[in-house]
């Protein structure tokens, strides 16, 4: 799950993205308001941790401009103002959870699975389709004959699948999903993925569009 | 005589002891005036009686009857007494005279007014003399009756007065307790008053003399609201600023914690002691911040400020030269200044501490000290970015810091050195450095020498 951390002071921002990084998040991290506004244009983000008191522009301003724009990702507010007139305006502006710090990294991680789940309807923690169940919280994958071992690509692959099942994501796409700022992608690297995930849990649950990209169809059980 | 504390106690004192004595005052007045003119007239009843007696001896008396006692016709008549000489002989005299005359011998036949003891009792006696100077009559009349009749005059005053003063003394209490009403209720507002309640001070029909008193009390009640209101601000925004470094600490102790490479789990370490070292220094800063705001004026003594200055630039260098920057002293002469050493050194370290961390690499930072005639001028000049316009407009706001600086100062600096400035009697001004280009700030003192 890619993910955008907007936050200026170095030290903690160094360390939620090492935290967020270790519990299997992609994190790109800005240190302020403009390069926020820009990356929540540019990049389809899973969601956003946003702070609040930004250099060049508030993070309050960043979530209204954005939400103009129409990005709908969920954003998390984390910030040191907890006063609940600081939490209503956050709330209002857009923002889907209001996180005071200091936040507890697992906490932190949860509520942006959840925050990611409702975006996509999902009512449950785990994602399942065609017999396939996938675990966020746990980074874990089952089908009905015992759990699956995927690589953290695959998984992440995997997941990104599953929350747009029946929707066509390219390939560009699907490499956003993937691949944090400074990683090194490689021109073959979703077809890999999608060839070892096809080989690990049968050729019929991805489907390949050609010349536009993948597709996980919708479980016909799930509405 | 001392009046009483009570403010009722003391306007019905000073009323009524008013009244009372402007009351005695006129009853002496009138004792005074009533006593003149009654003398005058009881005298011109002596004369007239006297003056009848003379022409009635001379026209009457022709034969030389013994004396004749005339009888008492009335009440007052014992307190009066006349005689009657004919040719020098007791001819006529009332019951309660003497038979001698009632002046001295030698000054028989003449006229006039005078006051004689007889028997011990004082008596104003009128001599007249008629009848080709045979006649000679004293009327007298005893001075105690011009007394009592005075003492009757006086008791007809005094006695309305004695029935009328704890009338008017109730009506003055009366009067005066409705008078202080106000600041009774001024009294009772303020009892009733919650501890932390500052709002302005209302009192029901105030009098025009309780507005100032009220108005300063609100005024302070004001003051008093705005200082708890700067308080507790300080202590919100103190803690939220100390709520980011305990944030980063503990996200990097959760990722040491968690991480498996020992590289990674050694740079999270690092980075939760360097967020303890800030937490530290801004807890540092809020108490030197505290005390200088609640504390004491602090003690001053003559301070070496080149001295200190270099002690300071020495201790700070480090930092400096670990950001491959340059930093020159220029402190060629000793300037001493009244002052706190302690104070004046964190003045001082908070310049050039700020000057180093928000100058980048390879920067040159100045710090001068000049002294003229009378001042003291410090500055410290950086090569840094500087400042534009607007955020210096804002420097001196507390946990302002500014953004983008990639520093993870408290902002609280800037609040420090202008408080100590301002304690010190010294002007902190911040600019653009005229020499380097970057930010230049200027203290200026008075000095010692």
């Amino acid at each position: 799950m890619r993910i955008l951390l907007v936050e200026d002071d170095p030290l903690l921002g160094d360390g939620l993205r090492a935290g967020l990084r270790q519990l299997g998040f992609l994190v790109d991290w800005v240190r302020d308001g403009e390069a926020a506004e820009r990356e929540l244009r540019a990049q389809p983000y899973a969601a956003a941790v946003l702070d609040l008191g930004l250099p060049l522009k508030g993070g309050i301003e960043v979530m209204a401009s954005v939400r103009r724009a129409g990005v709908a990702l969920p954003v998390l507010v984390l910030t040191a103002r907890d006063a609940v007139p600081d939490r209503i305006r956050g709330l209002d502006a857009g923002a889907d959870d209001y996180v005071v710090k200091p936040v507890d990294l697992h906490e932190l991680a949860a509520r942006l699975r959840a925050l990611v789940r409702r975006a996509h309807g999902q009512p449950q923690e785990c994602l399942s389709a065609h017999g396939v169940t996938l675990d966020p919280a746990a980074r874990s994958v089952r089908q009905a004959d015992g759990p699956v071992t995927l690589s953290a690509r695959e998984f992440d692959l995997l997941h990104a699948l599953i929350l747009n099942a029946g929707r066509v994501l390219s390939r560009e796409q699907l490499e956003q999903h993937l691949y944090s700022w400074g990683e090194e992608v490689e021109s073959n690297a979703v077809e890999v993925h999608i060839h070892h995930l096809r080989r690990k849990l049968g050729a019929g649950l991805i489907q390949t569009v050609r010349g536009v990209g993948y597709v996980l169809p919708k479980d016909s059980a799930q509405p | 005589m001392t009046l009483p504390r009570s403010l009722q106690g003391r306007l019905l004192v000073l009323v009524v002891g008013l009244v009372a004595a402007v009351w005695l005052g006129t009853a002496a007045m009138t004792w005074a005036d009533v006593s003149h003119e009654l003398d005058e007239l009881l005298d011109s009843h002596l004369a007239q009686a006297a003056a009848l007696l003379v022409v009635q001896q001379a026209r009457a008396i022709d034969d030389d009857e013994d004396a004749i006692d005339a009888p008492t016709l009335h009440r007052y008549a014992p307190k009066v007494a006349f005689q009657v000489f004919h040719e020098g002989r007791l001819a006529m005299r009332s019951a309660n005279a003497p038979a001698q005359p009632m002046f001295e011998p030698g000054e028989h036949l003449r006229t006039g007014f005078r006051t004689v003891q007889i028997d011990g009792v004082a008596w104003r006696v009128f001599a007249a003399h008629g009848g080709e100077g045979h006649v000679q009559v004293y009327v007298g009349e005893q001075v105690n009756s011009r007394d009592s009749i005075l003492w009757a005059v006086l008791r007809s005053m005094l006695w309305p007065m004695v029935v009328a003063l704890p009338l008017l003394t109730l009506a003055a209490w009366w009067a005066v307790y409705r008078g202080v009403a106000p600041l009774r209720r001024l009294g009772h507002t303020l009892a009733a008053r919650q501890p932390q309640a500052l709002a302005p001070v209302v009192v029901e029909g105030a009098p025009s003399e309780m507005a100032p008193m009220l108005d300063a009390l609100n005024g302070l009640f004001t003051r008093i609201a705005e200082l708890m209101e700067t308080e507790r601000r300080f202590t919100a925004d103190a803690a939220h600023e100390l709520r980011t470094p305990i944030a980063a600490i503990r996200s990097q102790a959760e990722v040491a914690r968690g991480e498996a490479d020992a590289a990674q789990r050694q740079h999270a370490l690092d980075a939760t002691i360097q967020g303890c070292d800030r937490a530290s220094r801004l807890v540092e800063q809020l108490l030197t911040l505290s005390r200088l705001e609640t504390g004491a004026a602090p003690a001053f003594a003559p301070v070496e400020l080149s001295a200190l200055v270099r002690r300071v630039v020495a201790e700070l260098a480090p930092l400096a030269l670990a950001k491959r920057q340059t930093i020159e002293l220029d402190a060629p002469e000793p300037c001493s200044v009244p002052g706190d050493a302690t104070l004046l050194a964190v003045l001082v370290r908070n310049l050039v501490d700020n000057a180093i961390r928000y100058s980048p690499p390879g920067s040159v930072v100045k710090v001068t000290l000049a002294s003229r005639p009378g001042r003291a001028l410090l500055k410290v000049d950086d090569s840094g970015p500087g400042m534009d316009a607007p955020d210096m407009a804002r420097i001196g706001e507390r946990f302002f810091r500014v953004i983008g600086s990639g520093q993870s100062g408290s902002g609280l600096g800037w609040s420090i050195v202008r408080r100590i400035a301002q304690v010190h009697g010294a002007a902190a001004r911040v600019g653009r450095s005229d020499t380097l280009g970057g930010l230049g700030v200027a203290v200026e003192w008075p000095s010692t020498r």
